[in-house]
This record gives structure tokens, C-alpha cells and sequence, in this order.
């Protein structure tokens, strides 16, 4: 009802001015009635009748009445641009002042067309004056609202409100960067926050609509945004994070960086799951119906904090690639991983695009970052030096490391075939016959157990003795072997890997023996017994003195051999004791049989068959001081 | 394998890109052992050769000394450079991991490092650049000449972006100094209760911290930066002059972004000679004096950026600045054609920013190309030297 009134009030004062301008440029009554004619055939409203029947009487009282409703709306607007309290901490006064804003907006739009009469035309500039007094209240009213809020200005802040935690601490230093105090870890993403009561939004958007409304857009945006990133800028400062150049990220020590990474890590959640989806929809409600406004509001706001976060994970990605850093840098990975759909749906609009962009190059950097990781670690392998082979043939560090690394590794096993998914070997590309039926990843990985394996030969080659070299390879292969089986690598590496590689263990198990026991076995063999009995008796003889030599020379080299696996500790000595006491046995039987040896047998016999095997039961223990003659 | 080309790349790099991959056909075969010395000879002598011509261009352009296209048309040369530099580097693989080749690609990369900083630190300057046209263009819709007529209120408007402005374009400096004219329309009676400045005052976050400094990180670019010696250039067949030319060119291109567009801790004291014997050092030399004298005119000298269109930016600000002071009501003809003038000239320099060829928005994604370069660039010279030519 009332906007029917309003429009006939606005056809009234149509009228008035059309009267108005066609008595004033009919110099003549002819001229006169010629301009009412056109009027009355431009536009119904401008009938005959309607025209002339008040012309006269009417043309200065109805100008007036621009006069007067501009004098009105100057007197209530003016009263209200000028108050030193804030318009909107009375809702009657916010009220009102809109409503007598609404109405100079009308008129002006109602007066417009004919703006070019000279006096309403002045009238008119007096209430564009009017409009311009008004908006910059209502920037300065919109701000404060804000801030007052829990906004930009700092005083009050709310992000403590969604950590559900040290919810009472409000009152902070403010300027001192220092005294921030960090907010607890929150667990749950799944929340908005609304950093704004809705009595206020519904407030801060009734004032937008407005200074869109009038073409200020621009003003509107650029205060809302410069308090909001304020706001935002505090929050992630809260988190914990602090402003890093890639240098500085590079250069920081990697126990300092793992902790950066991990409040980025939970900085990144934040933001993203809350923060960033929060400001969304705080900038729709404000900017309700006013889409250009509202996206272009949002980026401002958010683009600063989103390169912040950005700009350290390009840090991280450039980092050093040692291989202690994988772990770390492989959240960073599954972090913006599983943070892609976020950015797509928060940074959709166009102003945000970039952003999105930028954060599918990093993620990409991050996997190539990855990719250099175990390229480093292949170099690490690869230039272990020969010669730092361990004493006793044992365990070697490189192999422990290289196998508990690649097993801690398969713990992210998916993420890491991600990493190695899109890039195809790049090492040896012509190499088909490997990446047959296999992920790159489990490329990846046998082609390190290649330079594991090849670095262990090379360093079982540096052992002067021969059986200790075994020893190593045996030791290594069989460690190898165990910590495949009982991991993901096992499914990695293939069922065919690992029989190979057990087939290939037990191989140096075949060369040990052969290459150390065999000869002292073989010292043991009995010639048919046709000799002459001194001849045997001789033979007998030499051959347990061989033996001795032999026997002592094993038992010295291999003194501080060591097989930490205790199994294969066992299957070892079991072998040698049932393979070498039998024969021993025997042999000391048939030398009793001689009888110029077996009386004298004593002087002869350096161990009895329990002696050997107790020898051989101190074997691989890697006490070489346990060694001596008969106990 | 080499990456793929950068996909936001808006450059027409792909005829060059393929003359390097053809390159890289080619040499595949020797790249393992000893790429031929003529051919490495050659290559090096046209890289120099290239550097020359690309930065004599810079120094006869048409484009004007540190406006939006010569910085542009200066970035595009980098990113050739850059290009030309990484098919020397892949075609020298070999020689990278030797000393005292490996010294002093390392040094290189390390530099390169630091140059990021820079690219981040420029961006953020485009932004803060944005920003202030931002007020631009608020002066503009309030002195429309589309508007019925230029009154009161209009001009109010106007003064308060402009000042909005100049605030914004002293912020990095002193922000506190020019609160006093802030144009607040209430309160008037209770000031001071705050003196701090509000967030309507930061024109924008700096992704770096407060105490970052441009000038510092381009000293630490330069240092050590000194022509490699005879026996340097002998042990390294060479290759230690394109690595000299490169560093030079990636200190010089950063010095001159930092001269010209906003950013933390501006400084322009460097020392910076190149020797005679290098047929790029003379341009590149007479670019950086020209600069330098750019930089001590008297109207330039507290300038947050030497950029051109800053300058313009600054000026019409000031010429409308003083004619919204001057300015009575109802306006003069005179007056008006003087409004109509300035707010032409202001509309000029609001579209050269905005321009799809020559703007802020291809210099920011250029900048960023450069990034994107720099960081490939190292990505690959790490691998290839971590990479043994021979796998045992």
C-alpha cells in the first residue's frame, strides 16, 4: 500500500515538473500548448487534462514539494550524519535512517529525467550532495559494525570460539606479534564458524545493498575486505604460523622446519576446511544477491593468507632432499592431497582461480620434491663406500637403514604410488622388461634393492677371506629377506623377488660351505685300506694334521664372524657339526685302529669330537677372543 | 626426462621450446660422454651472442624505460635467456658434476633460490599496485562525465579516494604520519581514543614477514657474483662464462623488478660491473645507469616504485589532488574542462594497468613464469647432478 502511495506521489511530482518545464520554455501560449501537445503524445500520463487542468496553480507547489521533501530528508539525514554515536547501535535510528535513505534515493531516481531543468537540476545536486554525506556514514557505520564485532580492528577475536578451548581468553596484547597466543589443536574440521552474530550480518548486508545500490561498490568491498583479511591475517597467526620466505624456509634447520610443517599441516586444515568455506559465507549473507561483489570480496579477502600457506609448502618443496625427510614432506603431499577438493570448491569463482592453480602446481612440486627424496637415498646407497664394510661379515648399517626406511616407507604406501604414478621411470626408460605388470613404485623399489644388493657385493669383495665374504652376503641377503617378507614390500616386490632373493642367500650358503668347510672335510677322507700299514699309518697321519691346520685356520679367520640372526646362527653350526662330527667321528676311529697311532693317540689328536663342536658352537658370535686350543 | 612446459605459460615459448627439444634429439646420443667440443663451443658462442642481442633490444626499444611493456618485453627476454641457459646445462650434463663446474652451478642455483623471494615479494607488489588503481577508479565513477553534473558531493568522493590513495601509497613508509587527514565522518570529537590504524590502512598482507628485505636479498644474490677466471674458464670448457652470464642477467632482471615495482625494503645500492670483454655487459650496464639516474631525479627519489605508470599514477593523483582543493561551486566552465581533462588522464592510466596485453595482469603472470622457470631450471640441474652418468 504504501508503494502505491509512493508512486502516485511520484506521478504528481512528474506532472509538476512537466508543467513545470513547458511553462517555463513556452515563451508564448502558443509555444506553450505546442510542448504540452508533445508531452501528451510521448506518453499517456502526460494527457490534456491532466496537464492543463492544474497548470497553473500547481506548477510552484508541486516544485516546492521537491523543495520540501529534500528539505525533510536533508534535516533527518544530516541529523544523522553528523551523530557522534553510531546510527546502528540503536536499531529504531538504523531503521529509519535507511528508510529516509531509501527515499532520497527514490526521489533522485524519480527526479532524474528531468534533471535538466535548471532549478530541479540544483535541487538535484543538493541531494546527490546529501546521498554522498549519507554513504560515507554508512562505510564508516558498516566498518564499525564489523569491528565491533570481533572484525578486523583486533579488539575482540573469536577464533578461540571454534577451537573450543581457552574460550575465556580475551584480553591480549594487541601489536606485540609475540604475545599471540596460539590456539589449541582442534580435531574436528566440520565447522563453520560465524565470526559475525547474524543480527549484524543482516545489518552489514542491508548496508551493502544500499551503497551497491548507489554505485558504491567499490568503497563497500574494500572496507569489508581490508577488515575481514585483518581478521583472517590474526587467525592464521594464531594457528601458530609464522610469515616465511623460501629462503628462509630452506634454510632452517630440519628439526625447526618438521614443526613448522606440522602447524602448517593443521594451519592448512584450518584454513581451508574453516576459515576460507567461514568467510564464503559470511561474504554471500553480506553480499547477498550481489555476486560480482561478493567473489571479488572474498579473494581480497583471502588471497594474501592463501599465497602465505602456499608459499611455504613451495618452500618445503624446494628444500633439501635428504632422505630423513620424506616422512615429513610426504604429509605435506597427502596434506594438499586431501586438501584439492577444499580448493576447488572454496576458490571457485573466477577472481579465485588462481589460487587453485597455484595450489595443483605446488601439490605437483611436493611429488616431484618426493621423487628427488629417493633419488637421493639411491645416491646415498650408491656411495656408501666399499671399504666401510663391516668386520665379521655381519649386519651392515646400509642394510638396516635402507630396509627399515623402505618398510617405515610402504606405510604410505598408497600415497607414494600416487607420487610415482604420472612419471614414468626415469631412470631408465628402455628398460621394458621391469615395468611389465608393475607400478612404478614397485619399480622404484626393486630398483633400489638392485643398489642395495650391488653395493653389498661390492663391499663383500673387499673381505680378504673368502668365506666371510659369504658370511656378509649371507648375513645381508637373509636380513633382506626377512624385512620384505614381513611388510608391504612383500607385495611391492613380488613373490618371484623373494624367491629369487632366498634362492640366492641360500646359494652363499653353498658357497660358505664349499668354500670353507669342504677342504676340511675333505682332509677327513679315508683311502681304501690296501696300503701298506705304514704307509696308511703315515697317510693317517698327514691327514690329521692337515685337518688341524685346517680346522685351526677356520676357526682363527672365522673367529669374529658374525650371524646375529640366531636361526641362522643354528642352521650354520647344525650344518658344519652335522656334516663335519660324523666324519671326524669315523676318522678317529679308524686312526685308534692304527696301532703305532693309537697308542699314542694323545700326542696326535688335538680335539676330541666334542671339542670341535664346541668350537664350532663358539663360532659366529663374533667373539674372536674366545678362540684358543683345547679347553 | 625434461618437464613438460609451464601450462599457464602465456608466452609463445613453444616454437623455442621445440628447437630445445630438437637439440636434445640430437644430442642424445653424446650426452652421456663428451658432447663435442666444436658443437659446445658453438652453443656457448651463440648464447652469448643471444644474451647480447636480447639486451641490446631492451636498450633500443620503443617501449619506454621501465613502463608495463618494457618490463614486460624485459621478462620475456629472461625467460628466453633462461631457456637458452637450461639447453646448455642439458646439453652439458656430464660437466656439471666436475669441479669447479659444480661449484659454481651450485652457486648459481643458490642465487636462483634467493631470486624467489623476489618473484613472491613482486607479486605482492602487483597486488599493492591493484590496490591503488582501485582508488583510481573510485575517483573515476565519482567524476564521471556521464554525471548529471559535478558537484559537492561528488568531488568529496573523490578527495577521499584520493587521499585513501596517498595514504595507501605512503603505507610501507609511514602510515601513522598522514592518519590526521583520514576523512572520518563521525567521531571527530573522540579521536585519538585510537591512534593505532586501522585495517582500512594495510592496503594488503605482504605473504613475507615485516622483515624481509628486498634490498638485502638482492645483496645476497650478488655476492661473490665476479667474472671466473682464465683457468676457471679453461677447466670448465667454458661453461663457467654462460653460468657468470646467467647469474648476472638473473641479478640484474631482479634488481630492476625491485627498482621498479613496490616491495619490502626497497634499495638500489648494489655493486654492480660487468667487464668489458662480455658483449652484454655494456647494455646491461647502460640499462642499470639509466635506471639509477631514473631513480635520483628529484621527483622519483621516494617513489615506491620506479615503474612508469606509477609515476603516473602519482602525478594525476597529485594534479587531481589540487584541483579537487581549488575547486568551487558551482563549477566554472574552465573548471570543468580541467576536470574533464585530468579524469581523461586518469582513465588512460587506470587502462594501460588493465590492459590484457601490457597490464598488471600479464606482468603478475609473468612474474610468476619466471618463478615457475627459475624453479625447473634447478629442479632439473639437481637431478642431473645427482644423477650419475653411469649407474654401476
Amino acid at each position: 500500500m504504501e508503494s502505491s502511495l509512493m508512486a502516485e506521489n511520484g506521478e504528481d511530482k512528474l506532472l509538476a515538473v512537466a508543467r513545470h518545464i513547458a511553462k517555463t520554455l513556452g515563451r508564448t501560449d502558443t509555444m506553450t500548448d505546442d510542448i504540452l501537445q508533445i508531452f501528451s503524445t510521448f506518453d499517456g500520463r502526460f494527457s490534456r487534462e491532466k496537464m492543463s487542468e492544474k497548470i497553473d496553480e500547481n506548477d510552484p507547489r508541486s516544485f516546492a514539494a521537491l523543495e520540501l521533501t529534500l528539505k525533510s530528508l536533508d534535516r533527518q539525514i544530516s541529523q544523522y550524519v553528523s551523530a557522534d554515536q553510531p546510527i546502528w547501535s540503536n536499531s529504531v535510528d538504523s531503521a529509519a535512517f535507511l528508510n529516509t535513505l531509501d527515499e532520497l534515493i527514490s526521489t533522485i531516481k524519480d527526479w532524474d529525467p528531468i534533471s535538466g531543468e535548471k532549478l530541479i537540476g540544483s535541487c538535484l545536486d543538493r541531494a546527490d550532495d546529501l546521498l554522498q554525506q549519507a554513504m560515507f556514514r554508512l562505510e564508516d557505520e558498516f566498518r564499525l559494525l564489523i569491528e565491533r564485532s570481533g572484525g578486523g580492528g583486533g579488539e575482540s577475536f573469536e577464533l578461540n570460539r571454534m577451537s573450543g578451548a581457552d574460550s575465556d581468553e580475551e584480553e591480549e596484547n594487541d601489536g606485540d606479534e609475540d604475545s599471540i597466543p596460539v590456539a589449541n589443536p582442534i580435531s574436528d574440521y566440520d565447522i563453520l564458524i560465524d565470526a559475525l552474530p547474524s543480527g549484524t550480518i543482516a545489518d552489514l548486508h542491508q548496508i551493502s545493498k544500499r551503497m551497491v545500490g548507489a554505485g558504491f561498490g567499490k568503497e563497500c568491498a574494500h572496507v569489508y575486505s581490508s577488515c575481514r583479511r585483518d581478521f583472517l591475517e590474526e587467525s592464521i597467526s594464531r594457528l601458530g604460523l609464522k610469515k616465511l620466505s623460501i629462503e628462509e624456509v630452506q634454510k632452517m634447520a630440519w628439526s625447526d622446519l618438521e614443526d613448522e610443517i606440522e602447524k602448517w599441516i593443521k594451519g592448512m586444515n584450518v584454513a581451508l576446511r574453516i576459515l576460507f568455506p567461514s568467510e564464503r559465507r559470511l561474504c554471500d549473507r553480506i553480499f547477498f544477491g550481489l555476486s560480482a561483489a561478493s567473489d571479488l570480496s572474498f579473494m581480497e579477502v583471502c588471497r594474501g593468507i592463501a599465497i602465505q600457506l602456499l608459499n611455504f609448502a613451495d618452500g618445503v618443496a624446494i628444500s633439501s632432499r635428504s632422505p630423513e625427510r620424506l616422512f615429513k614432506v610426504l604429509d605435506v603431499f597427502e596434506c594438499l592431497r586431501d586438501l584439492m577438493p577444499e580448493f576447488d570448491d572454496v576458490f571457485s569463482d573466477q577472481y579465485c582461480l588462481f589460487i587453485r592453480t597455484e595450489a595443483a602446481a605446488i601439490w605437483k612440486r611436493i611429488s616431484e620434491s618426493i621423487r628427488g627424496i629417493f633419488m637421493e637415498l639411491e645416491n646415498l646407497i650408491r656411495r656408501d663406500p666399499a671399504k666401510a664394510a663391516v668386520p665379521g661379515g655381519g649386519l651392515h648399517p646400509i642394510t638396516r637403514y635402507v630396509m627399515n626406511y623402505l618398510r617405515a616407507a610402504c606405510g604410505s604406501r598408497v600415497t607414494l604410488e600416487q607420487v610415482f604414478q604420472d612419471n614414468s621411470d626415469y631412470r631408465n626408460p628402455d628398460n621394458t622388461e621391469r615395468s611389465l605388470n608393475s607400478t612404478s613404485l614397485s619399480v622404484q623399489m626393486s630398483w633400489i634393492m638392485e643398489l642395495l644388493e650391488s653395493n653389498l657385493e661390492g663391499k663383500s669383495k673387499i673381505y680378504k677371506d673368502s668365506a666371510l665374504s659369504y658370511i656378509f652376503l649371507i648375513n645381508n641377503g637373509r636380513y633382506i629377506v626377512q624385512k620384505v617378507k614381513d611388510s608391504e614390500l612383500a607385495s611391492l616386490l613380488g613373490d618371484d623377488w623373494i624367491r629369487k632373493h632366498t634362492a640366492k642367500v641360500r646359494q652363499n650358503h653353498v658357497n660358505y660351505q664349499r668354500n670353507s668347510w669342504n677342504k676340511v672335510i675333505t682332509a677327513l677322507k679315508l683311502d681304501n685300506n690296501s696300503l701298506p700299514q705304514n704307509v696308511a699309518a703315515k697317510s693317517i697321519k698327514e691327514k690329521l694334521k692337515v685337518f688341524n691346520t685346517h680346522f685351526d685356520d677356520i676357526c682363527r679367520t672365522q673367529s669374529n664372524c658374525v650371524v646375529a640372526d640366531e636361526q641362522l646362527r643354528t642352521e650354520l653350526r647344525n650344518w658344519i657339526t652335522g656334516n663335519l662330527s660324523p666324519a671326524y667321528r669315523n676318522f678317529l676311529g679308524r686312526f685308534q685302529t692304527v696301532p703305532e697311532l693309537g697308542k699314542h693317540a694323545d700326542k696326535y689328536i688335538k680335539y676330541s669330537v666334542e671339542d670341535i663342536e664346541h668350537r664350532i658352537n663358539d663360532l659366529f658370535q663374533g667373539n674372536g677372543g674366545s678362540v684358543g686350543g683345547r679347553k | 626426462m625434461p618437464a613438460t612446459d609451464y601450462q599457464g605459460s602465456s608466452v609463445p615459448f613453444g616454437a623455442l621450446g621445440r628447437s630445445i627439444m630438437s637439440i636434445r634429439r640430437d644430442q642424445v646420443h653424446n650426452m652421456e660422454g663428451n658432447h663435442d667440443s666444436s658443437v659446445q663451443e658453438a652453443e656457448l658462442e651463440l648464447f652469448q651472442k643471444q644474451v647480447t642481442e636480447r639486451f641490446q633490444s631492451l636498450v633500443s626499444c620503443n617501449e619506454e624505460l621501465l613502463s608495463l611493456p618494457w618490463i614486460r618485453h624485459l621478462l620475456d627476454e629472461f625467460i628466453c635467456c633462461q631457456e637458452e641457459f637450461r639447453a646448455i646445462l642439458f646439453n652439458n650434463k656430464s660437466h656439471l658434476s666436475r669441479p669447479p663446474m659444480d661449484r659454481f652451478i651450485g652457486e648459481y642455483f643458490e642465487r636462483s633460490v634467493k631470486s624467489l623471494d623476489v618473484c613472491n615479494a613482486i607479486r605482492d607488489g602487483i597486488e599493492l599496485i591493484r590496490q591503488w588503481e582501485k582508488y583510481l577508479e573510485i575517483v573515476l565513477t565519482a567524476l564521471d562525465s556521464n554525471q548529471r553534473t559535478l558537484g559537492e558531493g561528488q568531488f568529496r568522493r573523490a578527495k577521499k579516494a584520493l587521499t585513501d590513495l596517498t595514504i595507501a601509497m605512503l603505507d610501507e613508509k609511514d602510515s601513522t604520519a598522514v592518519i590526521g587527514h583520514r576523512n572520518r565522518s563521525f567521531g571527530r570529537n573522540t579521536t585519538n581514543k585510537d591512534s593505532r590504524p586501522h585495517g582500512h590502512f594495510r592496503s594488503l598482507s605482504w605473504s613475507v614477514s615485516r622483515s624481509w628485505s628486498a634490498a638485502k636479498q638482492l645483496q645476497a644474490i650478488s655476492n661473490n657474483l665476479t667474472p671466473p677466471r682464465g683457468n676457471e674458464v679453461m677447466a670448465t670448457n667454458g661453461l663457467a662464462v654462460a653460468v657468470f652470464t646467467m647469474s648476472s642477467i638473473l641479478l640484474f632482471v631482479m634488481w630492476t623488478l625491485v627498482a621498479a615495482i613496490p616491495c619490502q625494503d626497497r634499495g638500489l645500492q648494489m655493486h654492480f660491473s660487468i667487464p668489458r670483454n662480455f658483449s652484454w655487459g655494456a647494455s646491461i650496464m647502460s640499462l642499470h645507469d639509466r635506471i639509477m639516474e631514473e631513480s635520483k631525479k628529484r621527483d622519483r627519489r621516494n617513489a615506491s616504485g620506479l615503474m612508469k605508470e606509477i609515476h603516473q599514477i602519482e602525478k594525476c593523483a597529485r594534479h587531481m589532488t589540487e584541483l579537487a582543493d581549488s575547486v568551487q561551486f558551482p563549477l566554472t566552465e574552465e573548471k570543468e574542462a580541467d576536470v574533464k581533462q585530468r579524469v581523461k588522464e586518469l582513465a588512460e592510466v587506470c587502462e594501460t594497468m588493465k590492459d590484457g596485453l601490457d597490464g598488471l595482469d600479464p606482468l603478475e603472470r609473468r612474474v610468476r613464469e619466471v618463478f615457475h622457470r627459475i624453479l625447473r631450471n634447478r629442479t632439473e640441474g639437481l637431478d642431473s647432478l645427482s644423477r650419475p652418468n653411469h649407474p654401476e
